[in-house]
C-alpha cells in the first residue's frame, strides 16, 4: 500500500458507490436474510415465524437430504474420477505428441454446448426407446432408477467438461520445466515412473487449481441434473443444491429451503478450507 | 503407439454423441426414427428445424431477452467494477483495501443462499418477471469479477499518467473515461466475454425470478420444454434449438480469442 496522501475529488464515494450499494444490496443482504430465514418457518406469505434450530433438527432426519447428500457425494468423488482424472490422463497423453491438439479437438467440441443443449442432446440417447438402448441392444431405464441416474448424468457430464479440464493441465504440462525431465530420462526413467516421480509434483501448483474448481462446483451441482431429470424421479437423484430449489419453490417451504441452502454453503466452505489447508501445508 | 491408439479410441466415442447431434439436427423434422439415428437423412433441414424452434414457445422473444441481459449487464457490470476498482487504486480511495474486500467478497455467495430473498424481495418490489430486475441482479454479480480483474490492471498502470493528466487541469472522471477506460480494453473484453458465457448459460436465475415466456431466459426457456424427451417437441427441433443457443458463446469465444488471450496477462500493459 502507498503512503501518498489520497487524491482529493470530490465524487471519491460516488464512484464506489454503485458497486458497493449494487453488491450489498443484492449478494450481502439476501445472503444475510437466507441466514436468518434458515431459523424460521417460513411460506412466503405470513411474517417469518422464530423457531431457532428446528429446521437443522428436521434436516437430519429427512430421507430426501440423504439421498440428496449421498448424490452430491458420487457426484464430487465422480467429477476427480472422470472430467478431472480423465482429463488428466488425455492432457498427459497428448502434451507431447506431434499434432497432439488435433487428438484434443474431440474432447473440445462438446463444451461449447451449453446446459440446456446438453440436455437436448442426451434425452433422446438416455431415453426408454432411445438410441443407447437400441445401440447396446438393452432395455435399460438410464434416468429412472437410482443411482444409474445419477451415474449417467455424471457421464454427460464427463463428456461435455473433459476438454476444459485436458486444455487446463496441458497448458500446465507445457509450461513445466524441461531440464529436471530431460535430467530424468538420462537418468533412465521413463513412462509411469517419469510420470509419477518427475512430472506430476512438478505439475501440483495447477492440479492444485483445477481440483479446488471441480470441487466446489461439483458440492453445487445443479444445471445438468435440473434440466435432465428435475431430481426426479421422485427424489432419487437431487443433489443438495436440487433439494434446496426444491424444497424452496416446489414445496413453498422457504425457511426449510434456507436451512438447506446454508448446510450447503456450510459444506462447500468446510470443503474449500480444508482443501486449501492441505494444500498450504 | 498405444498413447495415439489410446487417444483415438476415447476420441471417437466423444465424437459420437457430436455426430448425433449434427445429424439428427439438420433431419427433417418428422422422420427422426431412433433406431436410424446414425444414418444421415438425405434432405438437410438444419434451418427449418431452427425456424421451427424458433416459433415454439416463444423462443424468439426469448432470445432477445437472453442477448438484451448478455449484453447490457455485462457492460454495466464492467463500467462499475473499472470504476470501482479506479477508485481504489489510483484514487487511493482511503481504506481502500477494505472497500474492495467488500465488493470482491461477493463473489464467495453461492447463488443457492440468494434466491429466497430476492424472489420474496422482487415480487415485494415489482421487479419479479420483469427485464429490469433481470438486469439488476446479473449486473450484481458480475461487479466482483470486474472490479478483481481491473483493479489488478490499473495498479500495473504507471502514476505518472494520472499525474500528468491532473496537471493538464482534467477531472478525475475524465481522466477515467478517457484514459483508463481505453487503457483497459483487453481486460475489459476479457472480463465482458467470461460474464457474457455465464448470463447466456444461467439457468437458475432466470428459473426463479421470471415467469412469463417472454423475459424468460433462453437456457430456462429450453429446459422448460425438457420433460420427458422435450414432451412432444420432435428430436431434430429440439436438438437444432440446443445448437442454435450455444452458438452466440462460441462465436464470440472464436471472435475474441486474440483480445482475450491478452486480456487474461493482467496487469501487463
Amino acid at each position: 500500500m502507498s503512503t501518498r496522501a489520497p487524491i482529493l475529488g470530490r465524487f471519491r464515494y460516488g464512484y464506489v458507490a454503485p458497486a458497493a450499494l449494487l453488491v450489498a444490496g443484492l449478494l450481502y443482504v439476501p445472503f444475510l436474510w437466507t441466514a436468518y430465514l434458515s431459523f424460521t418457518k417460513y411460506d412466503g406469505l405470513a411474517p417469518p415465524e422464530w423457531v431457532g434450530l428446528r429446521n437443522f433438527g428436521k434436516l437430519l432426519d429427512d430421507p430426501a437430504l440423504l439421498t440428496a447428500l449421498g448424490n452430491t457425494l458420487i457426484w464430487v468423488v465422480g467429477t476427480m474420477a472422470l472430467p478431472v482424472g480423465l482429463g488428466l490422463l488425455v492432457a498427459v497423453l497428448s502434451y507431447d505428441l506431434k499434432g497432439g491438439v488435433w487428438y484434443r479437438v474431440p474432447f473440445m467440441l462438446p463444451y461449447a454446448l451449453s446446459g440446456a443443449g446438453l440436455a437436448m442432446v442426451w434425452s433422446p440417447i438416455l431415453s426408454h426407446d432411445g438410441i443407447a438402448n437400441i445401440l447396446l441392444g438393452v432395455d435399460t431405464a438410464f434416468l429412472q432408477k437410482a443411482p444409474h441416474n445419477t451415474i449417467a448424468m455424471l457421464l454427460v457430464w464427463t463428456w461435455q467438461q473433459l476438454g476444459v479440464n485436458t486444455l487446463l493441465f496441458v497448458v500446465g504440462l507445457q509450461s513445466i520445466p524441461k531440464a529436471p525431465i530431460e535430467a530424468a530420462r538420462i537418468d533412465g526413467a521413463s513412462g509411469w515412473t517419469l510420470f509419477r516421480h518427475v512430472i506430476w509434483p512438478l505439475m501440483a501448483p495447477l492440479t492444485a487449481v483445477v481440483v479446488g474448481l471441480a470441487l466446489v462446483a461439483s458440492l453445487k451441482t445443479f444445471d445438468i441434473v435440473w434440466v435432465l431429470t428435475q431430481g426426479g424421479p421422485g427424489r432419487n437423484s437431487e443433489t443438495l443444491a436440487v433439494t434446496m430449489y426444491k424444497d424452496t419453490f416446489v414445496a413453498s417451504d422457504y425457511g426449510y429451503g434456507a436451512s438447506v441452502a446454508v448446510m450447503l454453503t456450510v459444506v462447500t466452505g468446510l470443503a474449500s478450507f480444508l482443501y486449501l489447508r492441505r494444500q498450504v501445508r | 503407439m498405444i498413447r495415439r491408439a489410446v487417444l483415438i479410441v476415447l476420441g471417437l466415442i466423444w465424437l459420437g454423441p457430436t455426430y448425433l447431434l449434427l445429424v439428427n439436427a439438420a433431419r427433417p423434422a418428422a422422420s427422426y426414427d431412433p433406431s436410424k439415428a446414425w444414418q444421415p437423412s438425405g434432405s438437410f433441414a438444419l434451418f427449418d428445424n431452427i425456424s421451427r424452434a424458433l416459433d415454439s414457445a416463444n423462443l424468439s422473444d426469448s432470445l432477445a431477452s437472453t442477448a438484451l441481459y448478455s449484453v447490457v449487464s455485462p457492460m454495466l457490470g464492467v463500467l462499475i467494477g473499472a470504476l470501482a476498482g479506479y477508485t481504489i487504486v489510483v484514487l487511493r480511495l482511503r481504506h481502500g483495501f477494505w472497500w474492495f474486500l467488500l465488493i470482491f467478497g461477493g463473489t464467495i455467495f453461492p447463488s443457492q443462499m440468494l434466491l429466497v430473498p430476492l424472489f420474496v424481495g422482487y415480487s415485494d418490489l415489482g421487479l419479479y418477471d420483469t427485464r429490469g430486475g433481470l438486469l439488476l441482479v446479473y449486473t450484481a454479480v458480475n461487479v466482483p469479477l470486474a472490479a478483481f480483474v481491473l483493479r489488478n490492471f490499473y495498479s500495473g498502470v504507471a502514476f505518472s499518467i494520472f499525474e500528468a493528466a491532473r496537471m493538464d487541469g482534467a477531472t478525475t472522471w475524465r481522466i477515467f473515461w478517457r484514459i483508463y477506460l481505453p487503457l483497459s480494453v483487453s481486460a475489459l473484453a476479457a472480463v465482458f466475454i467470461l460474464e457474457f458465457t455465464f448470463i447466456w448459460n444461467d439457468l437458475i436465475f432466470g428459473l426463479t425470478l421470471t415467469q412469463t415466456e417472454d423475459v424468460r431466459p433462453v437456457m430456462t426457456a429450453l429446459a422448460g420444454l425438457m420433460t420427458d424427451v422435450y414432451a412432444g417437441t420432435p428430436v431434430p427441433v429440439g436438438l437444432a434449438a440446443g445448437l442454435m443457443v450455444s452458438l452466440p458463446t462460441v462465436l464470440l469465444f472464436l471472435a475474441t480469442q486474440r483480445l482475450f488471450a491478452r486480456g487474461l496477462s493482467l496487469g501487463s500493459v
